[in-house]
């Protein structure tokens, strides 16, 4: 091989350069030879099996192996797999010399000497790792006479979702790494040794028997379709595909939707989405088969002698029109509301509240945020000015302390989840604050497993520590913040003893917690409905804030305070004005400037006081003052507390308009339903929990003669006499960037595949990290307030000894109208009581017996599960089930500031159904 | 290899280890059960896959196990000793068929009839009558072979007594740790495992990695089918060993060490558990040694019977509680080792050089040997040889002479030396002159010095059944994880099966892409080195193979 040497010598001076092939590349320090080789050559340049984009490197297959020689080394060659050897400089690499070929053709023909050899009626035929090495090393026949082989494994089809043939395994270990590295829930393994190795699940039994949350990472990662699902995801049925975005959650995973006609085949994640690279929970990659349920609604329906029958869209506009008119007339703007859904698209949300203020002249509009997350935008604008997560997901990579506050992020955020599981597995601190013994507890090094109820108690007990044991940041607390002195007064004056004994955590515990969280580099926070859903919901965000300023953990990469919404728009929503007091934007409605500021864009004059929120409205329907709602998407009978008063309040309005995809429990109510189009049907944009604006594309046209919310609005406009141009994504939301600052630099087209996030510039540069120079407030307020026990505690302890909590589970969302009409139902078919051990003992429950759960407002039955993941005394219920209606128990206490209700506390008295 | 599995069962460390716990468990059933592995991965947070996917690996855990009594060697000395078929009669009249298992060579290859009943290793011609002859006289057999060293013997001088191993410790107390290592570096003493690689350089690596707690890690698996002379060095020098131990981990900074030592020498880790007790007595072990604030704890774990978990990744795979499949570098254990913390691992033969190291100085060491072959090298020898045993040579001292004076010749006709285990070299007796004991020697010559253990092939054992062997001892050993060994090493077993029972030849085109496939495509050397000695046997016994091959 003289000709390479002559290379080489040529060539020798070069620094920060290898060859392939006889040719200079600059090298990048770390990368591997096949990073390298990609980077120029492209991905499919050098065939390789058991290498998977978001997975570590392995080096089982070998087929990526290349030679390497060194400059000044003569024709010395050594042959060594690609996907694991660093570059260095001064590399000389062959991919293609005459022996890497035998070698690769060698190992590819002994993988299929252990391969059915039928591609052709293999689901994934045409579309298969396997298939396409072989062809590409050139295969031509298998030499080996028939030896042992594995071909004749049974299929496992006992999931819904995943599917498993292991006769066509390649034993490359991605599935197995891909649920080790990805999703980090070790259900794959492998049993025997050497050539008997296999793929288990679990125990050695199917999918259904394991720990299996069907995130589907193994199918995606698998080569072949030895791992795969019911929808064939990797079979090629010559689709197209479009990329958009999860409605499920805040965490706004990229969807990869294969489609052809109207029919949805399955979907993917792709690898290069900043989000979710590559990967997706079990709601957005499975739970998508609702779009073509029976059930959906296809036509208007207007109720006519207490039924609702079908109508036209021109029937259904008229009747609402007609009735919205004349409420208006006869009891003022103020006599009509809307409640905008947080599942919908900003552009939507955007012309929600535009109809109801600008149209219909009244600020009486709200949103489900009310009962998740409305205590967080309020308790972080108090203390940072902005009332959106401070830093990225990506953060995640430079953090050194995990805080998560009543959050139970696998289950409910679950690709967020999944990633801060990765760190705390891999040793990255972790304080867990909750109730519950969540699965992220088990990973932490602290659990302050605290009563229900008491998070303020607990997080002034840490600002206690770190204070007086001098752990804070005065720096941060000088430059950056207002209002020490008074802080470190209150905090300083806390009664230890009596939070100690509210909360149920040893000041030691506590003490130990803080001492972690203030002496990381960067610390960074998670907090969910476990913070925001109580009494004193706003209280414990500003505290969280103060935590993080008191601490120097705000405007710097890896910490911050960072909410994980609840549904998929619950940010976009707020930021589209979809709250009585601010409008698009967060302007104020009640500052005159800004009222002038919107009748100028707007063209009409605009209501100057702020309206009700959601808790307000129904009060204001049973007081008779409140005379017509329009609801988008929310089925509130089921999600807000006390149902029976909401239905009240229901009853009580002259018109209901109800815009929804399936009858729900609210519908049951309606004078009149739109049946809106799923997000599979639509464009617009989604707002994820880290401030990102990314693109949700129609992958199928709207079933039946639904139709965009978006549409139905600007329609709706239009009838009402506001002349509103025609729905486009588009359109939409070149108006709102006139008029929401931070949306200035958004345009439609410049989104592209991963978003921006907001606050984006004019010449379209999107924000990391907030507060990196000064905050919105221009300094920081550090807000103290003391631990209040709730009404609800306070009236009702003796009475009703437990304390119920709420909390969801994986495989459903809200309250499950989407996803109890997927396959996700047969994973988890009814919500569930759990209970300690020591409690069901002493009232005689057993695991899977009835209970009743009776508060003072009312009871249901409901099955428990005996676990000490709550402690004695707590109980804690999903609320996914309309046959359960746990709201049926829940209280009337609002947080003070921000009203959203106190899902987390409730008084209750348990006892055991007899048949 | 998982880095969270690293890292969960690293929250419990090696105190609290997975896989001790793992192997315990096993013990009452003779295999990991499903509730056992359950309860395993609730505990350490792992998937219960994981944890019962790690049971079933090992020759000594997996459900095959379940109601073993008695194990027969099945090694390649015993094998080409030809003994374990009476003896395996024999004790079918003592056990049931399905209460005999099989274990991989129990370091009695100097008399072979090896056996393991109970906890203990029984050997030579009549020891299934002496044990199991007259009722229930279950004991022990006495196990002899000969030792005897030419040259300098470092090792053979190195069988101390407590009070000079507190000597030794105060010495390494009141060396700064950089001399110690420089010292050692100037020894050139280089890994005894196999890959000869010079120790003093993992130290600094060590050292120099960030991460702690660091490990020592003793590489006590021996798993070569016919070498012993780790064993002798385990049962006879174990001071020398831990000591060794000892002043690696005060060179390299690290205050652990671990024996990893195979569960067929049982009587080696009662050994090194007495000589443990017996340092810590003396206070040469624990905190604060001798008041010097330097802390050195070592522990013997039990390995339960795998050949590849001598290869040092999968080891530490091993002790992690993970499957001990073999993982790729970089990283090098060094910086990422056990538990993902920086870890030396070294052979046991290597480790008890260091203290003659630390005592007579590394220029002394390096003044002996020859080439970058310096110190002394331990070989063993078969039971084909007159005198079979383990010898200490200088390196560079011819290899005739080792098998004629120290070997005492054979006592049967052989025409092969396999040295340097089942990846090492196949020697013609015809090739003896021509080397010495060295590692350069070996190399040059196209075999491999290795770990440097003999095994004789006798004249009239056919060389197509040894080849059959070796593909099916690699087949049984593979961990599997790369696809040449895994799939290659059962497709050349079934070759030449096929071409022993039926009218079958074996493309030569086909073997030879098979082993350039193992050979330059494998992730180890399991699979990378097996070819080496098929290679020798096709260039000196072509003649005697070719009715196997076509053309
Ligand atoms: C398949 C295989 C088996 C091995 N078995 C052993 C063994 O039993 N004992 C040993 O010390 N080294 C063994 N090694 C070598 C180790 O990987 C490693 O090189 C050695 O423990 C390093 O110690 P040393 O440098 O002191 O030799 C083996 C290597 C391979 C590839
Ligand atoms: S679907 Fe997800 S959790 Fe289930 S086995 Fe595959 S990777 Fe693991
Ligand atoms: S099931 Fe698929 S991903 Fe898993 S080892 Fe087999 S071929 Fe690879
Ligand atoms: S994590 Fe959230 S956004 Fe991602 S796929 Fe699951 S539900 Fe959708
Ligand atoms: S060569 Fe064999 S033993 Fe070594 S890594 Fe590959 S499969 Fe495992
Ligand atoms: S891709 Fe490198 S060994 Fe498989």
């Amino acid at each position: 091989m003289l000709t390479k040497s002559t290379t080489a010598t040529s060539t020798a001076t070069l620094t920060n350069t290898a060859l392939i092939n006889g040719q200079p590349f600059a090298i990048q320090p770390g990368e591997t030879i096949l990073q390298f080789i990609r980077r120029y050559k492209g991905e499919k340049y050098v065939p390789t099996l058991c290498d998977a984009p978001n997975l570590d490197p392995f080096g089982s297959c070998r087929v990526c192996s290349v030679e390497v020689g060194r400059m000044g080394n003569g024709a010395q060659l050594k042959t060594v797999a690609s996907c694991h050897t660093p570059v260095e400089e001064g590399m000389m690499i062959y991919t293609d010399s005459p022996s890497v070929q035998r070698l690769r053709r060698n190992i590819v023909e002994l993988v299929l000497t252990d391969h059915p050899l039928d591609c052709l009626t293999c689901e994934v035929n045409g579309n298969c790792e396997l298939q396409d090495v072989a062809a590409k090393v050139g295969i031509r026949k298998v030499r080996y006479p028939k030896g042992e082989v594995h071909t004749d494994r049974e299929k496992d089809l006992s999931h819904p979702y995943m599917t498993a043939d292991l006769s066509k395994c390649i034993m490359c270990y991605r599935c197995v790494r891909a649920c080790d590295e990805v999703q980090g829930q070790f259900v794959l393994g492998v049993s025997g040794r050497g050539f008997d190795n296999k793929i288990i699940m679990g125990l050695d039994g199917n999918f259904l028997e394991s720990d299996c949350v069907s995130c589907g990472a193994c199918s995606q990662a698998c080569p072949t379709s030895a791992i795969h699902d019911v929808y064939q995801s990797k079979a090629d049925f010559g689709q197209g595909k479009v990329r958009t975005t999860c409605t499920y959650c805040g965490v706004g995973c990229q969807l990869e939707v294969s489609v052809k006609g109207d029919q949805i085949y399955s979907i993917r994640a792709p690898y290069n989405a900043e989000v979710n690279q590559g990967h997706t929970c079990l709601k957005g990659r499975y739970a998508f088969r609702f779009y073509n349920h029976p059930d959906r609604l296809k036509y208007p329906m207007i109720r006519k002698n207490g039924k609702l029958e079908r109508a036209s869209w021109d029937e259904a506009y008229d009747y609402i029109a007609e009735r919205l008119t004349a409420i208006k007339d006869k009891y003022g703007p103020d006599a009509i509301a809307g409640i905008s859904s947080a599942r919908t698209t900003n552009e939507e949300n955007y012309l929600m509240q535009k109809m109801i203020r600008a149209v219909i002249g009244t600020n009486n509009i709200d949103g489900c945020a009310r009962v998740c997350h409305s205590p967080t935008a309020i308790g972080m604008q108090r203390t940072f000015g902005t009332g959106a997560a401070t830093n990225s997901i990506e953060d995640l990579k430079y953090t050194d302390c995990i805080l998560v506050i009543g959050a139970n992020p696998t289950a409910a955020h679950p690709v967020t989840g999944a990633k801060i599981k990765q760190k705390a597995m891999k040793g990255t601190s972790m304080i867990v604050i909750d109730p519950r013994r969540t699965e992220m507890a088990k990973y932490a090094k602290h659990h302050l497993q605290l009563r229900p109820g008491t998070n303020v108690a607990v997080l002034d007990m840490m600002m206690y520590y770190i204070i007086s044991e001098g752990l804070y940041d005065a720096d941060f607390v000088n430059n950056r913040t207002e209002g020490f002195e008074d802080f470190k007064k209150g905090v300083l004056n806390i009664n230890l003893d009596e939070l100690e004994r509210v909360s149920g955590v040893p000041r030691e515990e506590v003490r130990a917690a803080a001492i972690t969280y203030a002496t990381a580099n960067a610390a960074m926070c998670f907090h969910g409905l476990g913070v925001t859903e109580h009494y004193q919901g706003t209280y414990a965000v500003m505290l969280i804030a103060d935590l993080a300023m008191l601490t120097g953990n705000v405007g710097k990469r890896g910490c911050g305070v960072n909410p994980l919404r609840g549904q998929n728009n619950v940010q976009g929503m707020a930021d589209m004005g979809v709250q009585p007091y601010q409008g698009a934007g967060y302007l104020p409605v009640e500052d005159p400037e800004i009222i002038k500021k919107y009748e100028q864009f707007y063209g009409r004059p605009m209501p100057t006081k702020s309206g009700f929120t959601i808790p307000q409205m129904y009060n204001a329907a049973l007081d008779g003052k409140l005379k017509a709602l329009w609801l988008t998407g929310e089925d509130v009978v089921q999600s807000d507390p006390n149902t029976a008063r909401v239905i009240k309040a229901l009853q009580a309005m002259d018109l209901l308009v109800v815009q929804e995809i399936f009858e729900t429990e609210t519908t049951k109510y309606a004078h009149v339903v739109l049946p809106g189009a799923s997000f599979l049907e639509k464009e617009g944009t989604f707002t994820n929990g880290e401030r990102r604006i990314q693109r949700v594309q129609k992958v199928v046209e709207p079933v039946g003669e639904s139709k965009p919310d978006g549409q139905i609005y600007v329609e709706m406009m239009n009838r009402l006499g506001y002349e509103q141009p025609p729905y486009s994504a588009k359109t939409a939301l070149e108006e709102i960037r006139q008029i929401v600052p931070f949306f200035a630099g958004v345009k439609w087209e410049e989104l592209g595949d991963n978003g921006k996030q907001w606050p984006v510039k004019p010449d379209g540069t999107g924000t990391e990290v907030l507060h990196t120079e000064s905050f919105k407030l221009g300094k920081g307020r550090l807000l103290f307030e003391d631990f209040v026990e709730t009404k609800e505690i306070l009236d009702h302890q003796n009475d009703y000894p437990f304390i119920l909590t709420t909390n969801r589970v994986l495989e459903h969302y809200n309250a499950g109208t989407m996803t109890r009409r997927t396959p996700n139902a047969e994973l988890v078919r009814e919500d569930i009581l759990m209970i300690n051990p020591v409690d069901a003992a002493n009232n005689a429950i057993s695991d899977g017996d009835l209970v009743r759960v009776e508060s003072a407002r009312g009871y249901v039955n409901v099955h428990a599960r005996v676990t000490d993941e709550v402690k004695p005394g707590v109980l804690s219920s999903t609320f996914h089930f309309p046959e359960i209606m746990i709201n049926l128990v829940t209280s009337d206490v609002h947080d003070t500031i921000a009203d959203c209700p106190e899902y987390k506390v409730v008084c209750v008295r348990i006892r055991k159904v007899r048949n | 290899m998982s880095k969270n599995i690293s890292a969960l069962s690293g929250r419990k460390g090696i105190d609290d280890g997975l896989f001790e716990k793992m192997g315990q468990l096993t013990e009452p059933e003779g295999f990991l059960t499903k509730e056992a592995a359950q309860q395993l991965a609730d505990e350490y947070l792992i998937g219960d896959a994981s944890v019962y996917g790690a049971g079933t690996f090992y020759d000594f855990t997996r459900p095959e196990n379940k109601g073993k009594k008695v194990y027969v060697c099945n090694g390649t000395a015993c094998m080409c000793a030809g003994t374990q078929d009476s003896l395996r009669k024999e004790l079918g009249r003592h056990f049931k068929a399905e209460e005999i298992g099989e274990m991989c060579c129990l370091g009695r290859c100097h008399e072979n009839s090896a056996f393991y009943y109970d906890g203990h290793n029984y050997s030579g011609k009549d020891a299934v009558h002496k044990l199991f002859g007259n009722g229930q006289a279950a004991t022990a057999h006495e196990d002899q072979y000969n030792f005897a060293s030419s040259g300098a013997g470092i090792l053979s001088a190195a069988g101390y007594s407590i009070g000079q191993c507190k000597e030794i410790v105060r010495q390494v107390l009141d060396t700064p740790a950089e001399k110690l290592l420089e010292e050692i570096k100037a020894s050139g003493l280089r890994g005894r495992g196999g890959a000869g690689f010079p120790i003093g350089i993992k130290l600094e690596g060590c050292r120099k990695a960030k991460g702690a707690p660091k490990f020592i890690v003793c590489n006590a698996d021996e798993g070569d089918p016919g070498s012993y002379s780790d064993r002798w060095v385990l049962e006879q020098r174990p001071y020398a060993m831990l000591l060794g131990m000892l002043i690696a981990g005060y060179a390299a900074g690290a205050e652990r060490g671990v024996v990893y030592l195979r569960y067929e020498y049982p009587e080696s880790i009662q050994t090194n558990n007495e000589a443990l007790s017996s340092l810590r007595n003396a206070g040469l072990l624990g905190n604060d040694i001798l008041g010097s604030g330097f802390s050195f704890e070592i522990k013997v774990v039990k390995a339960r019977g795998a050949y590849i978990c001598g290869e040092e990744t999968a080891l530490l795979s091993s002790l992690e509680g993970q499957r001990p499949e073999v993982r790729v570098r970089p990283p090098y254990p060094v910086e990422y080792g056990l538990f993902g913390k920086p870890t030396v691992v070294n052979n046991v033969e290597t480790l008890a050089n260091l203290p003659w190291i630390l005592t007579e100085g590394g220029e002394a060491f390096a003044a002996i040997g020859r080439d970058r072959s310096t110190g002394t090298k331990l070989l063993s020898l078969d039971s084909a040889f007159n005198k079979p045993g383990v010898y200490e040579v200088d390196m560079g001292t011819p290899l005739r002479q080792v098998v004629n004076e120290l070997g005492g010749g054979f006592r049967k006709a052989v025409k092969a030396l396999h040295i340097g285990g089942p990846l090492g070299g196949l020697v013609p007796v015809s090739k003896i002159d021509d080397l010495t004991v060295d590692f350069e020697s070996f190399a040059k010559n196209g075999f491999l010095l290795g770990h440097a253990s003999i095994v004789s092939v006798p004249e009239n054992y056919p060389m197509v059944v040894y080849l059959e062997h070796l593909f099916a001892f690699t087949a049984h050993e593979s961990c599997g994880k790369c696809f040449p060994c895994r799939i290659g090493s059962v497709r050349g077993m079934e070759l030449l099966q096929k071409a022993q029972r039926e009218d079958f030849k074996i493309d030569r085109q086909l073997f030879d892409d098979l082993l350039y496939t193992l050979k330059s495509g494998s992730l180890c050397a399991l699979g990378g080195g097996m070819p080496l000695p098929v290679y020798n046997a096709l260039e000196y016994f072509g003649e005697e193979l070719k009715g196997y091959f076509e053309g």
